[in-house]
């Protein structure tokens, strides 16, 4: 047997499940939109699509590396005000707006995490509470650079190095490749050795750090990169509906995003999109129903903590997943030997 | 001699302080038992307000049948949320199986969602709109100090709370059923061994830890004169910044607390701008976490 039989080559065609995703979304999608021809529709796919990315990023911080996070469209909404600042007062194309708004909110993750990444468990959780609330007073009350309650109108559309991109087929692909690419990052991210030991902290982080894992730095880390992703998409949010106000980041979204990830199951990326699509989808589908869609929320939430502990898909399921169609930690090396968990 | 300005905003500061420490009462009694936060508090407050907003509404009865009526909504409430959000996701005895530390906040979660699902359902039945408590029913018929104007509710309120302070305080240190309940908090399973009915005690608690955040809702209801759905969660917030202020388990602690927040936030209100009054408990909680983990009023608790 030589090498090349136990390092297979895996094309495409052995992970149908991310593949047929990506086909749905870059291919069927559009053309299904383009067939009903409604701007409310492409609408809803971008929106979707954005809480697909804020679902995954907080994946990585609370399915992962075991954090509640209280607070975590505040960052979103920390992305969507520096893109909105940066392409109104200093003219920014969205190609710069894009990764400053992911690194803004990431310093500001950073910052908050100095002091408040030592608290455990509940006090973590209600810190996280603090700070998203802290932010969103600033949002509503730094009247001079948000402009308060009143919004910002961001003039500048989505656009590519000069090109335009803000028709409703152009939108679409670009946010849908942007979370794409985020996506991927993340569950990268998520299924390496590096997702493992942040795993290891969630299970226990007494016995991480006494095994020399540095747990703090760790989850400082898990909450800036998080914070990142929110960013971009809050800067494809700002740019994408061309209006924000501090209306769109409050308590109440921290919680959408929460129940998504619970409802996915804690820990599990899959489930995480499968989440936010549920969460999304379903208040828009049931239309009729109008007014429940908020109480929609709560009881899914609340139902699937009950009847469904570990989620639509459990860490297990989407470790079983993850090593079929990503295998970042469990691919066999060189010499044979398998690395992380069999 | 001070300005009087400033000792009617101090007055301003100490009655809001006290709309907190009701509240923070029964939060803190519930926190001590189970050592999770029961984040639905601030929706046993609205539905307390409600409860008495609906009897006013149907048959303006005397003010006392309305506390009453808050109180028995309040009892119900508290019964209720125990068996749907806490009891499923209790296990005392196999803590050891719980591995995953992700999923040992499930309780905050359930908490979390029953609280949105009465919010929605409460905005989807009257509305989000404010909704006003008849003018007989109001208790802020000015009363003159000194130098300050105080309302008949900073009176009754005060009067409220500092007899809620007391008969907690009776109940808790006097009482089989107190001693039930400072056992269930300080070790469930070595109270269980000793034949304690935790179950029971843990829904005493909730009961009256619960009567006590809807005779809050209903008495701020009536000082403010208005009620809304989303009126629980700012001061839930304040009631656990004071809580973790007065060092979690110390009811006396939260008390002193949420009069420091109330009164720290009227002058921020004075000197700032009232947009950023909340700043000043958010601000409070995250000194408290980091710099003082014991709380202001030390607890004997090892913090968890």
């Amino acid at each position: 047997m030589n090498g090349s039989e136990l390092l297979p080559l895996r094309g495409g065609w052995s992970r149908p499940v991310p593949l047929l995703a990506a086909l749905v979304v870059f291919a069927v999608l559009p053309l299904v939109l383009a067939g009903f021809d409604r701007g409310y529709l492409y609408q809803i796919a971008n929106l979707s699509l954005i809480f697909v990315l804020l679902s995954a990023s907080m994946h990585l911080v609370t399915g992962v590396a075991g954090l509640l996070h209280l607070g975590h469209a505040a960052f979103y909404g920390v992305g969507a005000y520096t893109a909105a600042l940066l392409s109104s007062k200093l003219g920014l194309g969205f190609t710069a707006t894009l990764p400053l708004s992911g690194l803004t909110a990431a310093l500001v993750a950073f910052l908050v995490a100095l002091p408040t990444m030592r608290l455990v468990s509940i006090y973590f959780a209600v810190a996280t509470l603090a700070i998203g609330q802290m932010l969103y007073l600033v949002m509503l009350n730094w009247v001079e650079l948000t402009k308060g309650p009143n919004g910002i109108i961001v003039t500048k559309g989505l656009e590519l190095f000069g090109f335009g991109l803000s028709g409703r087929l152009a939108t679409y692909y670009t946010v849908a490749v942007v979370v794409a690419l985020c996506v991927v990052a993340i569950g990268r991210l998520s299924h390496s050795y590096y997702g493992n030991t942040l795993r290891s902290i969630r299970e226990d982080d007494q016995c991480a750090d006494a095994m020399g894992v540095r747990t703090v730095r760790l989850k400082m880390e898990a909450f800036t990169l998080s914070a990142f992703f929110a960013g971009v998409a809050g800067s494809l949010w700002a740019h994408m509906t061309g209006y924000i106000s501090p209306g769109d980041f409050k308590f109440s979204e921290s919680i959408l995003i929460l129940a998504m990830v619970v409802v996915g199951g804690l820990g599990s990326l899959p489930g995480a999109v499968i989440g936010a699509l549920l969460l999304i989808l379903l208040p828009e589908g049931l239309r009729g129903l109008g007014d429940f869609r908020n109480i929609m929320v709560g009881l899914v939430m609340f139902l699937s903590i009950l009847l469904l502990p570990k989620g639509l898909f459990g860490e297990v399921s989407a470790l079983d997943f993850a090593r079929r169609h990503w295998g970042a930690a469990w691919r066999r090396t060189r010499g044979g030997e398998g690395i992380g968990w069999q | 001699m001070i300005d009087p300005y400033y000792l009617q905003q101090l007055a301003i500061g100490l009655s809001l302080g006290m709309t907190y420490a009701l509240m923070a009462i029964g939060f803190t009694l519930i926190f001590g038992v189970l050592n999770v936060v029961n984040f639905a508090h601030g929706e046993i407050y609205t539905l307390g307000a409600f409860a008495g907003l609906v009897l006013i509404s149907a048959a303006a009865p005397p003010a006392a049948a309305v506390i009453f009526a808050a109180l028995a909504i309040g009892a119900l409430a508290g019964f209720s949320l125990e068996r749907l959000a806490f009891k499923p996701f209790r296990r005392f005895t196999d803590e050891a199986s719980l591995k995953s530390r992700a999923m040992r906040e499930s309780t905050l979660l359930s908490s979390l969602a029953v609280s949105i699902v009465v919010r929605e359902g409460l905005e989807i039945g009257f509305g989000s709109q404010m909704q006003s408590i008849p003018f007989a029913y109001l208790i802020n018929t000015p009363v003159r100090v000194g130098p300050v104007i105080l309302v008949t509710g900073d009176f009754i309120i005060f009067g409220v709370a500092a007899a809620m302070l007391v008969g907690l305080q009776y109940l808790l240190t006097r009482t089989r059923t107190g001693l039930a309940i400072r056992a269930v908090s300080n070790n469930p399973l070595g109270a269980k061994y000793v034949g304690i009915d935790t179950d029971r005690t843990i829904i005493v608690t909730f009961v009256v830890g619960s009567m006590m955040g809807a005779a809050a809702g209903i008495l701020t209801g009536l000082y403010y004169g208005a009620v809304f759905p989303a009126m629980g969660f700012i001061p839930g917030i304040k009631a656990f910044v004071a809580m973790v202020m007065g060092g979690l388990s110390s009811i006396p602690g939260a008390v002193i607390c949420a009069l420091i927040l109330g009164i720290a936030e009227s002058m921020a209100t004075t000197f700032v701008s009232s947009g950023w009054s909340d700043m000043v408990a958010y601000g409070f909680l995250i000194v408290t976490l980091i710099f003082f983990p014991n709380g202001l009023f030390g607890a004997r608790r090892e913090r968890v």
